[in-house]
């Protein structure tokens, strides 16, 4: 066995095998063709690479000592309880396995058989290793996938918003390749105010699914983290299968941030993409979905600043508008002057005229005063024809009793006085002045 | 969070050192209160200057944005290094 492996170290891939020579009928002889070791073994090859069935074959069986030299293939031994065949698992479908062969693993494996000239052996060439015993990957995906949905890993109800306007953003996955290329483009186009920290990986093997939840452990313990795109490129179901993993889907739905989970092409959907916040349909998508779009911001920008300009006008024609209100109402209000100066006017005029009426009906008052004045005066009633008579001692003369006959008197008449003597005296009688 | 408060007295160079969607979103708050109309004219018009110069801000923001990428430690580094 060890002399084998050393010698296969030395195998590497072949190349696309030599057209397998026309078969022709055996040739007639008498004597028996001798071939040459080549050419038998070349028959053999011939023989095997024309057979449907060994070109494309499952075989279950189990893994015995295999080696991994530092080629980086690796070669073991399948057997069964009855027999055993050789088995060679070249290094860039070693990194694609789900598993990394072990002794006395039971797996699945998918080939071609061929034939190795140089030894004169044959071997089952792998594309394609999975464990047995669990059932196929779709039995396995399916019922894990049952069992985290049952747990609540996949509750719609727990997805968050992705920050609208992320400053960091943790990128999970292999820096190599185009994944993490296109990332990165679509950002610088799209949202190159962000930062971007890469939490590398390896995203494929048996080793990617415990680098996976190291790589997102890593940046949970960064402070700052707004998103988290967790990205592959397309591949099987196989090359997937790491971000099938429980630990992987565990991991991702205890993201302490929103986290996008962005896997291969539009129609693989890993149990990852179940647990995340949200699902992009692919790397590039990923990115898309944590960032907003750059190229619409100066759009945006400028139209906030139309807003606040039409605002501001707004504001100014409103305070005009309300000026000239303001304006209105406040001539309305103000006195008029004109109107005032001729209320005043028309005050002092008939201030003048009722002072000017006063002094009329005063003169006019006066006048009859004086009228009146002369009407009680003693001298108008002696020009009516009265006369006054004064006894001997001054006095008026009222009651014929104060005289007796043969005394003086002195009567005033309206122009002159007569000197008199009473003949006699007799009371009454005045009312025949009067009549 | 950029208080609005102190917004009017922050310089060009303090205004820069706060994050864009700060920026903007001080930038809405501003265009909001102006359109809400319940500030003066002359608070308006600062309100305005205001706006324009955190539009400004965010417009440089955009014209000089390079993508930064950090990385953290290589452990889980592809197998194909």
């Amino acid at each position: 066995m060890a002399d084998q492996r050393s010698l296969w170290d030395q195998v590497e891939p072949e190349a696309d095998p030599e057209p397998m020579p026309a078969p022709r009928p055996a040739p007639v002889r008498a004597t028996p063709r001798i071939l040459r070791v080549t050419d038998l073994n070349r028959r053999v090859r011939g023989l095997l690479d024309a057979d449907a069935v060994l070109a494309d074959v499952w075989v279950e069986g189990e893994v015995s000592q295999p080696s991994f030299p530092g080629s980086g293939h690796c070669f073991f031994t399948l057997k069964d309880a009855n027999s055993q065949l050789r088995a060679a698992l070249f290094r860039e479908e070693l990194a694609r396995a789900v598993v990394r062969p072990a002794h006395g693993m039971n797996v699945i494996i998918h080939g071609r058989v061929r034939a190795y000239e140089p030894q004169g052996t044959y071997q089952l060439y792998v594309d394609s290793i999975t464990p047995a015993g669990a059932g196929d990957l779709h039995a396995r995906y399916e019922a894990l996938r049952a069992e985290l949905a049952a747990a609540g890993l996949f509750d719609e109800g727990k997805r968050r918003q992705v920050p609208r306007w992320p400053r960091r953003i943790g990128v999970v996955t292999s820096p190599q390749g185009a994944v993490w290329r296109d990332i990165g483009n679509v950002l610088r186009r799209r949202y190159p105010l962000v930062q971007l920290v890469l939490s590398s990986t390896a995203v494929q093997g048996a080793a990617a699914a415990p680098a996976i939840v190291r790589a997102l452990q890593r940046l949970y313990a960064q402070p700052g983290i707004d998103t988290i795109i967790l990205a592959r490129g397309g591949g099987s179901l196989e090359d997937l299968w790491g971000f099938n993993d429980e630990r992987v889907v565990r991991a991702v739905a205890g993201s302490p941030v929103p986290i996008i989970v962005g896997v291969g092409h539009e129609s693989d959907t890993t149990l990852a993409d179940f647990a995340a916040d949200l699902r992009a349909p692919t790397p590039s998508a990923a990115a898309e979905l944590a960032t907003p779009d750059g190229t619409q911001l100066p759009t945006i920008l400028n139209r906030l600043r139309d807003r606040a300009s039409a605002a501001l006008l707004a504001r100014a024609d409103q305070r005009r508008r309300f000026l000239d209100t303001e304006g209105r109402a406040l001539a309305r209000l103000a006195p008029d002057i004109g109107a005032a100066r001729q209320r005043t006017s028309d005050l002092l005029d008939r201030g003048w005229r009722a002072v000017g009426d006063r002094l009329e009906r005063r003169r006019l008052l006066l006048e009859a005063s004086g009228d009146g004045l002369r009407t009680l005066s003693p001298l108008a009633t002696l020009e009516r024809g009265y006369a006054v008579a004064r006894t001997g001692d001054g006095r008026i003369l009222r009651d014929p009793t104060a005289v007796a006959a043969g005394d003086a008197l002195q009567v005033v008449v309206a122009r002159g006085t007569v000197d008199a003597r009473v003949e006699r005296t007799r009371a009454g009688g005045t009312e025949d002045l009067l009549s | 969070m950029i208080d609005d408060a102190k917004l009017a007295v922050l310089t060009d160079e303090e205004l820069a050192r706060h994050p864009f969607d700060e920026l903007v979103a001080a930038l809405q708050r501003t265009v909001q209160g102006l359109e809400a109309g319940n500030v003066g004219l002359e608070e308006s018009i600062e309100l305005y200057k205001q706006g324009l110069r955190l539009h400004a801000a965010c417009e440089a923001r955009l014209r000089e944005a390079e993508l930064t990428i950090t990385e953290l430690g290589r452990r889980g580094a592809s197998p194909d290094d």
